[in-house]
């Protein structure tokens, strides 16, 4: 589920997009600006960010090192800053190594999904007929289908690689955005400037890609950014279900699995994984929300209801 | 003297944005006398549709706020009247036609329905009574087979149709004053003179009074008995349609006047225009708003806003020019 | 609406075909195909042979999709590998307690939901918008099976009030007493994730809906606001809102793979993923059938009260939207 109900294509002055664009994104930056969420989004995901580079620098220890002497240790003991796991592994560690495989997985599935969708919802969108019925009944029968069944299924099949659910995972999410991508070229298709383009010799392709996706990039962005989080969240179900990642590697769902069996020595360990996974989801969703209210043309002032009513009643009451 | 049927003074009317306070109507003045048509013409963002809003009050669900001014029904004043007490009004003494008939009517309930609703409120009518006071109500305003018609819904009706029948829902309450905004803009050019027909039927053997909202200087020069010319927020000119369509007074009225095409100009003549754009409500120039597009525009002009001042013949105009502007024909 | 129903089955057989060789391909596209997976390890190459041939999967592919088919076709869903048990004996039960939690979860998930999200968009940023926001924020970007966990943590390890897991404590099965005690804890985390979703489905559409032409005539007629709202606003915001109710039909037997798995219930989402681990394919393919029919018969629905919610609509003319 997306958390969004996914925002109608922006309808602006079509006639002068080329000048328009980045003027709309400087607007648009300037809107973001003044979200607070949104930019505590962006705060808190380059944080993240950050720490997953430099993981290796940070990381007081080996994160799959098993010291068999000091399992289970509590929080600050033994220069544990957060403690040990069953297995004597540093919690820590641990949390920041996992850290980079959630980004990891969330941003490539991400832009392959969005790769694929766009390229999918553009032929579809742009050349229509039964190319165009053929893609949207598959989007059909793959939104109808349970997705993690699918992935469970596959990532059973064919074991238990990474590179198989970064896969696998883009292979289920990139329907809404080819959904998106070919309502945005169902409108425009029809515009008078692809007309004049294909008259002065530009090819399809070449229509395609440089005038049409100019104008679905700000609610492809907003859906791209939602399905980071997507990504992360699935991640972790499968690696909590054992089907994601697996030893040595770590990463927040398989740390939550090794905690669930311990929760009654140290019920803390299962406690941080999964803030790390609420939090950076939530920084990620912020961002996209953000994104998408500021590049919203319809959504013009920033007034919330409830300013705009104490407004009302001051103003009203100055008056008599 | 008895109180005027519709009488507005000093009407502001404005939204906050994130500009500020922006006023989309200042300092309107308007009043309608029983029976007669007021039209308040003007481009489209010069504050009509505001104004026929706050009338209503319908302004206060789209976010807008009357700042100053008087709004006075029968010499009842409507500005502060809490919104239960309006809504005794609003379709009952009031109602109000709107541009998109298509969009305008629910979709999802007959049309027999919609018309009987507001009966059963206003009226007192039980479910049959309404229903068949609607079918009759669809009949006058000139639908075949209205019983017929009655249990369709909106999207089975073409949109001449649905405006007759938004129309049957205003006439329904037998109203003292019909609001029109637009009523025919958004329907073809033969459907529109059919409604205009009506609406000037209707007129007739009703009795009614009709506020009419219309960019369009040709309806207004059909149905109107008085008019007032609206630019950017304000009246510019306001007198009978004799007046204002023999002796127009102000530059902008002129303007509209000289842009219709076949009334004043010949065959083969360049058709008039008007240079340049309304300005948006949060941008007005210094001195007389028309300003950067009067051609007659003076070194007063830009310094002080003009009041509404009698002309000679009595019909009010806010433009500092003496004699009038001369009324070219070339 | 008879060539209504003769497109509809159509499309429904097409989609199960589809779905039903889309399985069967996945299996056999398998790294080593379907024999490492069917065969017990260990066999001698010989034995192995044999068993193969027995189980017929030295056939050609079509064929052994077609005999797949028509076993299935006989209500015949096949055996698991390990110790020879019909397929069926395994899944129906599961099937129950799914519905069980899922029904529950859902229901409470949309009594809740949908008035809140309606009441949200006529006091739009209030104090309960504000909440509803936060929590659909929340639903969004917690795993569940994280929230599932620290949930037993709370209520059933340190508190004590609610069963850790499973569906019934031991010799007390069928009691509805005890069946519900069992519930609290997984509806709470399923609904959680509905609620989120609903809820900014149903204001969204509200507001949408209190943004048309025809709400100011409502209100020009003289209306009151309730009656505005609550007869000419939500009669509209309620079409796109059935339909994807009925769309998400299916939600009632896929269950939840993970929550199910926290809580140790023993319905089919667990089922599967204990099946897929185990490879037992029979197993796996019968649950995605039995899901696939599951969701054509929510589009189904969803088509019919669809129709019948919004006059615009006429089965006999509408293709179907979804397959």
């Amino acid at each position: 589920m997306s958390p969004t109900v996914s925002t109608a294509p922006s309808r602006g002055d079509r006639a002068n997009v080329v000048t328009r664009a980045p003027g709309a994104w400087r607007t648009g930056w300037k809107k973001f600006k003044r979200n607070r969420l949104a930019v505590t989004g962006l705060i808190v995901l380059g944080f993240f960010i950050l720490v997953a580079l430099f993981t290796p620098l940070i990381a007081p220890y080996d994160p799959a090192k098993i010291d068999m002497m000091f399992p289970n240790l509590p929080a600050g003991s033994g220069n544990h800053l957060l403690g040990t796991d069953d297995l004597g592994r540093d919690i820590f560690s641990r949390l920041l190594y996992s850290s980079r495989i959630s980004l990891l997985v969330g941003f490539s599935v991400a832009v392959a999904a969005v790769a694929i969708g766009t390229l999918i919802g553009a032929i579809s969108g742009y050349f229509g007929g039964w190319i165009d019925s053929f893609f949207m009944r598959l989007v059909d029968v793959m939104n109808s289908i349970p997705l993690l069944f699918l992935n469970i299924l596959v990532l059973a099949i064919f074991g238990s690689k990474f590179s198989y659910m970064i896969l696998i995972l883009s292979l289920t999410g990139w329907m809404s955005v080819a959904r998106l991508v070919r309502g945005t070229f169902l409108q425009l298709r029809e515009m008078q400037y692809v007309e004049a383009a294909r008259a002065i010799g530009v090819s399809d392709w070449g229509i395609i890609f440089r005038h049409l996706l100019r104008n679905a990039s700000a609610p492809i962005i907003v859906n791209a950014t939602l399905m980071v989080g997507n990504a992360i969240l699935s991640e972790s179900g499968l690696s909590y279900l054992g089907l994601g990642i697996q030893m040595p590697q770590t990463s927040w769902g398989l740390m939550l699995s090794n905690a669930q069996a311990y929760m009654l020595i140290d019920p803390m360990q299962a406690v941080y994984p999964g803030l790390c996974i609420l939090i950076v989801v939530l920084a990620v969703n912020f961002i996209g929300d953000g994104i998408r209210d500021a590049m919203d043309p319809r959504k013009k002032t920033l007034l919330t209801g409830r300013r705009f009513d104490r407004w009302r009643q001051s103003f009203l009451k100055s008056k008599t | 003297m008895a109180p005027k049927l519709l009488e507005i003074k000093d009407l502001t009317v404005g939204f906050l944005t994130d500009k500020g306070f922006v006023k989309a109507a200042d300092r309107v003045s308007l009043s309608l006398e029983k029976g007669q048509t007021l039209c308040v013409v003007g481009e489209s963002g010069s504050g009509k549709s505001v104004t026929s809003l706050a009338v209503m009050r319908l302004i206060d669900y789209a976010g807008g706020v009357i700042a100053e001014g008087e709004i006075k029904f029968h010499g009842d004043e409507l500005t502060n009247k809490p919104q239960d007490e309006m809504m005794r009004i609003r379709g009952n003494r009031i109602s109000m036609v709107f541009q998109d008939p298509m969009s305008a009517l629910n979709p999802v309930f007959t049309v027999g329905d919609q018309i009987a609703e507001t009966l059963r409120i206003h009226k007192q009518m039980n479910a049959r009574e309404a229903w068949n006071k609607a079918v009759d109500m669809l009949r006058l305003v000139g639908i075949p087979d209205p019983e017929v018609r009655a249990g369709q819904y909106p999207h089975e009706l073409s949109g001449g149709m649905c405006q007759r029948v938004v129309i049957a829902m205003a006439l329904a309450c037998d109203p003292e004053l019909i609001i029109a905004d637009e009523p025919t803009t958004a329907l073809d050019v033969t459907v529109q003179a059919q409604i205009l027909e009506l609406l000037q039927k209707l007129k007739r053997e009703l009795k009614t009074s009709i506020l009419l909202i219309t960019h369009d200087m040709g309806v207004a020069a059909e149905m109107a008995d008085r008019i007032a010319v609206m630019y950017a927020g304000a009246i510019v000119e306001e007198g009978t349609a004799e007046e204002i369509f023999e002796r127009p007074r102000h530059p902008y009225t002129l303007g509209l006047l000289q842009s219709i095409p076949g009334l004043t100009g010949e065959r083969g003549t360049t058709l008039y225009t008007i240079r340049g754009g309304i300005p948006g409500i949060g941008d007005l120039p210094a001195g007389c708003r028309f300003n950067p597009r009067c051609p007659h525009a003076k070194e007063r002009c830009f310094r002080e806003e003009p009041p509404l001042l009698p002309t000679p013949d009595g019909h009010r105009s806010a433009c500092w020019l003496e004699s009038g502007p001369e009324v070219k024909t070339s | 609406m008879t060539e209504y129903l003769i497109r509809r089955t159509l499309q429904s057989v097409l989609v199960l075909v589809l779905i039903s060789l889309f399985t069967f391909m996945l299996i056999h596209a398998a790294p080593g195909g379907p024999r490492q997976i069917f065969l017990s390890p260990g066999l001698s190459p010989e034995v192995a042979k044999i068993q193969a041939h027995n189980m017929g999967l030295d056939r050609p592919l079509p064929l052994q999709y077609l005999s797949w088919v028509g076993d299935l076709l006989r209500g015949d869903l096949g055996y698991t590998f390990k110790n020879n048990i019909p397929v069926g004996e395994i899944i129906w039960p599961t099937v129950k307690n799914t519905m069980v939690l899922m029904g529950a979860a859902w229901l409470l998930s949309l009594v809740i939901a949908i008035p809140w999200g309606i009441y949200n968009s006529t006091a739009e940023y209030g104090l309960s918008d504000h909440t509803a926001s936060f929590l659909s924020y929340i639903g969004f970007a917690m795993p569940t099976f994280w929230f599932g966990i620290i949930l037993q943590e709370i209520f059933a390890l340190k508190l004590d009030w609610l069963p850790l897991s499973d569906m019934y404590t031991i010799g007390k099965k069928g009691d509805i007493g005890n069946l519900i005690y069992h519930l609290v804890l997984p509806v709470t985390v399923l609904s959680l994730g509905f609620l989120a979703g609903y809820m900014k489905y149903a204001r969204a559409s509200m507001l949408e809906v209190l943004d048309q032409d025809y709400i100011r005539t409502a209100r020009a007629k003289g209306l009151k606001e309730r009656r505005v709202v609550f007869r000419h606003a939500l009669r509209n915001a309620l079409i796109p809102i059935i339909t994807v109710i009925g769309l998400d039909l299916p939600i009632l037997v896929s269950g939840a793979a993970l929550t199910e798995s926290v809580f140790n219930w023993p319905g089919m989402g667990r089922l599967f993923v204990q099946m897929a681990v185990a490879r037992e394919y029979s197993v796996l393919m019968a649950i995605a059938l039995i899901t696939a029919v599951f969701v054509i018969v929510g589009n189904f629905v969803a088509d019919i009260m669809y129709a019948i919610v919004d006059p615009r609509v006429k089965l006999s003319r509408r293709g179907g939207a979804a397959a």
